[in-house]
């Protein structure tokens, strides 16, 4: 593990809870982890295990009572460490024995507190790029929304004018190999393919410069040729801009080739924390449900490779 | 903003490859769109004036003495007759009704205003009409809004504040608009009996025969048609549901995770469903104005409306009549259109 | 003996289980419907009942609602008002839910310009804003609550239709309908029985109720503009409220216009609560 002083993120004990027709379910139980500038951390597991839920309380963006019921969040950003739960408790009361939340003085609270840091302080490639795009704008326009709102907090003398801006947008959809980009920019979301929304929201995203990135599942729907483009660009942005990155993905090959450490989650708990060298070497000692995951990808086991 | 793109795409669309189905160019999709809506409308306009036209002609017994009585001249029947081609077949008659409509003619007043062209009664009431209808729509939209926005999501305490406001849905126009005008009277009377001065301008009430001589009457009369009839209720229900999806789907979050701003995404998005609102609403808001302008004696079409059929002046009941629909469909007509300068897919889905 | 006790303790278990203002509306609607089956056995003669001696008084123990500008008892007329709307607004909403429910589940099961023909009409109907539609009427036929009940029933037709048409389209696909056809039975009574009866009751129940308060509207409105519904000195709830014109008290008006919007009020809750009952209990 890294050590707190130089992480960026740092989350413990995450504990995230929902109501459902069924009582209380626990979806993510005391989750920990951590991730330096310029690392990548993979997260591994089935479907429904919570790794989605996890990375979007980084962001503050859980809907569904009551969401984030205890833990710590520890974000940095430009050198100064947003603790993002430590508030929390004040909107925790008790009732018939259960744990509930203020929402609403919560939601307030939340979406206060993360104003500075959406966006260049964090942000996410969403998991569904057609619903996570606004359907009655432009991709331009929506690329460009993410750099104004990027360019409008730094001082005037360095602030792109609306020209370079917009020639800035351009480019971020060139760079996520679209097409025909100059087309694709004045396009609305329900004029393009699954792929290239995803490219989109990955545009979108990118183009924050963000100090934190979520990339969930940023691959899935693309075919192979655009995925390795996608990887690589990923990569480049880690190693120019410094950027944390956590990356969710269930291919294992893309995890091994992109992340620095990887953690595998099942039913809302870490099961293992490795570093993807560890991963790598066949003979070492694992987890019994990473080994399952891993033959499953034809990684171990198999009589090939 | 829809041009721009349109442009943009019809500038670049030929130069380069596409692999997606071969498509229209944007500017014919518009076209067509426009053309598919006017020919819609029209059928609307032929199909429920002929619906008129057959009710007219169903009249028990004979018709030109049902509406000039014994006192009708015979050469005053004849005109009556060839206006309406009572001594042709449904269609002929229809076709030639309607053709002298379209010109402008819809026929002259018999009894509630002897000698007037109808068209001149029924035009420039038929503008108050539109007016209170439109301000009514408004009203309602803005108090729903500020209301919806006000309260947020649905809570549970919030039962015993919307029960009213629930209530309200069942409240007929009329039964407000009288309400409404009693409560101000009382508190004019009361004024009144205070101080004895002269009544304020903004007296609203026609049962002490002031006429209207300011924009009370029309304020009022708009007010209790935004309240009644389920209208505010209805607005309210949408659109707070319509908000909270909004505001907690997956879109505007991604909004917020790229730091910008995410009012400008919830107006335009809410635009659609409002407006989807107003094309349904419509009919029977411009239904409620009739009874309201009576009750505030404002001489709209509705007043003009009532005044005639109590007289049985079926030219000018026909062709308020006329009016009425036409309003619907070009009201129908020009919502589409703002919805789908806002909204390219609703373009793209055409009919 | 033991069937009407199970059924008894049924009742009170839906009771039981229903929203307050499902139970709220259900007793509104229920005496409202009593009101109007004891109606035709109450005789009141509106000429006899003028008093002038008693005008304009206050609630009391022998006037419960006061009594109007003429010394009529407000609360008597009420309780006759309710005849004006009862029977026209039963018999509108009964044949609009028999034709539109039939036009529709027919239009459903065949599918095809059937169905797209309603649809048009729908539309058209859509179109014409309804009380000019009913004004017209008037215009031309001489008025009474009978025939605008039979035009508001017409009104409402293609919308049930409509309803009814999508219902029977996403129950089509569903195999059991199919499974019906291919065990032979009569169209006829896959479309009365399986489809009008077992699934759309409750929703055309919904929709009767709906017209049903539809008339009680027109109705009301119309009379309240006196020329074509219940005249004076008849009593209907719209002419009453329309007393507010030359009554210096406001019990003559107020009380039914409080019980046009109340009843309405609990006729659409009722209907929405059994509509909502049915979906439960079919989940
Ligand atoms: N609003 C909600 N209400 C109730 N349960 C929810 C809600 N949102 C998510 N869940 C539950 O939380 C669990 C974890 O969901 P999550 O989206 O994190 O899974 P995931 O690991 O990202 O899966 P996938 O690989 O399919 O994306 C799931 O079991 C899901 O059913
Ligand atoms: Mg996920």
């Amino acid at each position: 593990m890294s050590d707190h002083t130089t992480s960026v993120v740092d989350v413990r004990d995450l504990v995230i809870e929902f109501d459902t027709p069924r009582g209380r379910s626990r979806v993510v139980d005391e989750v920990s982890f951590s991730v330096s500038p310029g690392e990548v951390l993979g997260i591994l597991g089935e479907s429904g295990s919570g790794k989605t839920m996890s990375t979007q309380a980084l962001l503050g963006l859980i809907d569904g009572y009551p969401g984030v019921m205890g833990g710590q969040i520890d974000l940095t950003f430009q050198g100064e460490r947003h603790s993002l739960l430590s508030e929390l408790p004040h909107f925790l009361f008790e009732k018939r024995g259960q744990l509930e939340k203020q929402e609403r003085g919560w939601r307030k609270h939340r979406f206060k507190a993360m104003a500075s840091l959406w966006g260049r302080g964090a942000t996410a490639i969403f998991q569904n790029p057609r619903r996570s795009l606004d359907p009655l704008m432009t991709v331009g326009q929506q690329v460009l929304e993410s750099i104004t709102a990027r360019e409008a907090h730094k001082p005037d003398d360095t602030k792109l004018n609306k020209e370079a801006q917009s020639i800035e947008a351009l480019e971020w959809l060139e760079r996520v190999k679209m097409v025909n980009p100059k087309r694709v920019f004045g396009s609305y979301p329900h004029e393009l393919s699954g792929g290239m929304c995803q490219r989109a929201m990955i545009a979108v995203a990118l183009a924050c410069k963000p100090s934190v990135l979520i990339a969930d599942e940023p691959t899935t729907g693309l075919d192979a040729t655009v995925r390795a483009q996608v990887v690589h660009l990923l990569q480049d942005l880690i190693r120019d801009e410094r950027c944390a990155m956590l990356y969710i993905t269930h291919d294992i090959r893309e995890m091994l080739y992109l992340a620095d450490r990887v953690i595998v989650m099942r039913h809302g708990k870490v099961l293992e924390r490795v570093s993807t060298e560890d991963l790598k070497d066949r003979s070492s000692e694992r987890h019994p449900y990473t080994r399952t995951l891993l033959e499953a990808a034809g990684m171990i086991g198999g009589d090939n490779e | 903003m829809n041009q721009e793109a349109a442009s943009q795409k019809s500038v670049t669309s030929s130069s380069l490859h596409d692999h997606r189905p071969a498509e229209r160019s944007p500017l014919m999709t518009w076209i067509g769109w426009v053309v598919s809506k006017l020919a819609r409308g029209l059928s609307l306009l032929i199909g429920s004036s002929f619906i008129i036209y057959t009710v007219l002609r169903s009249a028990p017994g004979d018709m030109v003495d049902l509406i000039l009585g014994l006192n009708g001249t015979p050469e005053m029947k004849a005109d009556l007759r060839a206006e309406f081609g009572l001594d042709l077949s449904l269609v002929e008659g229809y076709l030639g009704w309607a053709s002298r409509a379209l010109t402008g003619d819809l026929g002259i007043s018999i009894t509630f205003m002897p000698g007037e062209p109808v068209l001149e009664l029924a035009g420039p009431a038929f503008l108050v009409t539109l007016g209170i209808a439109i301000v009514s729509l408004f009203m309602s939209i803005a108090v729903a809004y500020g209301l919806a926005i006000f309260l947020g999501p649905p809570r549970p305490r919030q039962t015993l504040l919307l029960g009213p406001i629930q209530l309200l849905n069942a409240a007929p126009s009329f039964v407000v608009a009288i309400c409404l005008a009693k409560l101000i009277n009382e508190l004019i009377q009361f004024q009144l009996a205070g101080g004895g001065q002269i009544p304020p301008s903004w007296y609203p009430i026609p049962t002490y025969q002031r006429l209207s001589d300011s924009i009370a009457p029309f304020v009022f009369a708009a007010l209790s048609i935004s309240l009644g009839d389920g209208l505010f209720t209805d607005l309210f229900n949408a659109l707070r549901s319509e908000l909270n999806n909004l505001s907690n789907s997956l879109f505007i979050n991604a909004v917020r995770a790229k730091g910008a701003s995410v009012r400008p995404h919830l107006v335009k998005n809410l635009i659609v469903p409002t407006l989807s609102i107003f094309t349904a609403r419509l009919p029977l808001v411009l239904s409620a104005v009739v009874i309201v302008e009576y009750i505030f004696t404002l001489d709209g079409s509705g007043y003009l409306l009532l005044q005639a059929a109590k007289n049985r002046d079926v030219p000018v009941v026909v062709g308020v009549s006329l009016f009425f629909i036409l309003a619907v469909i070009v009201m129908n007509l020009i919502l589409d259109l703002v919805k789908a300068l806002v909204d390219p897919r609703e373009v793209a889905k055409g009919e | 003996m033991s069937k009407i006790k199970v059924s008894k303790i049924k009742v009170i278990k839906i009771w039981r289980a229903s929203s307050l203002s499902f139970q709220l509306s259900s007793l509104v609607v229920f005496a409202v419907f009593l009101c109007g089956l004891v109606n035709p056995l109450i005789s009141y003669d509106p000429v006899l009942d003028v008093d002038l001696s008693r005008r304009d008084l206050a609630p009391s123990l022998s006037f419960v609602m006061g009594t109007d500008g003429q010394g009529r008892s407000v609360g008597l007329r009420l309780l006759k008002g309710v005849e004006a709307f009862f029977f026209p607004g039963l018999i509108a909403g009964f044949f609009a839910a028999l034709i539109g429910g039939g036009l529709g589940a027919i239009c459903g099961y065949l599918g095809g310009w059937v169905g797209r023909s309603i649809a048009a009409i729908l539309e058209l109907i859509d179109t014409l804003p309804r009380m000019v539609f009913l004004v017209l009427i008037c215009t031309i036929y001489p008025p009474s609550i009978l025939l605008i009940a039979m035009i508001s029933c017409l009104l409402f037709i293609p919308s049930i239709a409509t309803v009814v048409r999508r219902k029977v389209e996403s129950l089509g696909a569903e195999d059991y309908i199919l499974a019906h056809v291919a065990h032979g039975f009569h169209p006829l009574k896959i479309i009365s029985y399986h489809i009008l009866w077992l699934q759309c009751r409750a929703l055309l129940t919904r929709q009767l109720i709906f017209v049903f308060s539809y008339v009680l509207f027109i109705e009301t409105a119309l009379s309240y503009l006196g020329d074509y519904g219940v005249q004076e000195p008849y009593p209907s709830w719209g002419n009453m409220v329309a007393q507010s014109r030359i009554s210096v008290a406001a019990w003559p008006w107020a009380i039914p216009a409080v019980a046009i919007i109340v009843t309405i009020a609990a006729l659409l809750a009722f209907g929405d609560g059994i509509a909502r009952r049915d979906e439960e209990v079919k989940r």
